[in-house]
């Protein structure tokens, strides 16, 4: 699974730092997020989804394994 | 916080009960004390590290835990058990082999699932949990 974090997080002009606040995590588990080295939650892939007003699925790009 | 204080607590406690105890090794520290020095060393370090990460994200206004520190502690405790099982089975063999006193044997045991702990606890906390 992927994610466009980064690039929303650009586009609304936040930084690590912001966003962790506005989710309530630590500014490592944004890092990690961003970096692809974890899959987050059912609860915080939804409010980083409703943060950047986008559907889950526009977030998180979940991809066949083959 | 609570939790935060009362690491520091334990990490105070567990310095001052192994200063009691070198302390009252006759001869002072021996090379058999060096072992579990080191040892001690390593996992009130990483406690330390723990506390201070904690202090720090509570002053960025982020909570000291988050589910990412919660899973990288269940999964390090479950890794961590899985190899210590291998580690006493070794443990055994070679304490039956160099004839080690059974208090050596336990302590060696203790000692070793400790660094085991804190080795694949900085191994998550570095490497990240991927698509587990």
């Amino acid at each position: 699974m992927t994610n466009k974090i980064r690039e929303y997080r650009a586009k609304y002009n936040l930084t690590q730092e912001d966003l962790a606040q506005k989710v309530k995590v630590r500014r490592e588990t944004i890092v990690f997020l961003e970096k692809n080295k974890y899959n987050p939650s059912l609860k915080l892939a939804y409010d980083l989804a409703r943060l950047f007003s986008v559907p889950i699925e526009e977030l998180f790009v979940f991809e066949e394994e083959e | 916080m609570k939790k935060t204080i009362l690491l520091f607590v334990l990490v105070a406690s567990v310095f001052l009960g192994c200063l009691l105890w070198f302390g009252n090794e006759e001869g002072g520290f021996g090379h058999a004390e060096l072992l579990p020095i080191v040892v001690v060393i390593i996992v009130v370090g990483l406690a330390l590290f723990i506390g201070f990460r904690r202090l720090s994200s509570l002053h960025r206004g982020e909570p000291a835990e988050d589910e990412l520190s919660k899973k990288i502690l269940v999964k390090s405790s479950s890794v961590s058990y899985y190899i210590s099982l291998y580690f006493w089975l070794a443990v055994m063999y070679f304490g039956d082999k160099i004839s080690m006193e059974g208090q050596s044997l336990v302590g060696t045991g203790l000692l070793g699932m400790a660094v085991i702990f804190v080795l694949s606890w900085l191994y998550f906390n570095f490497r990240g949990l991927g698509n587990d």
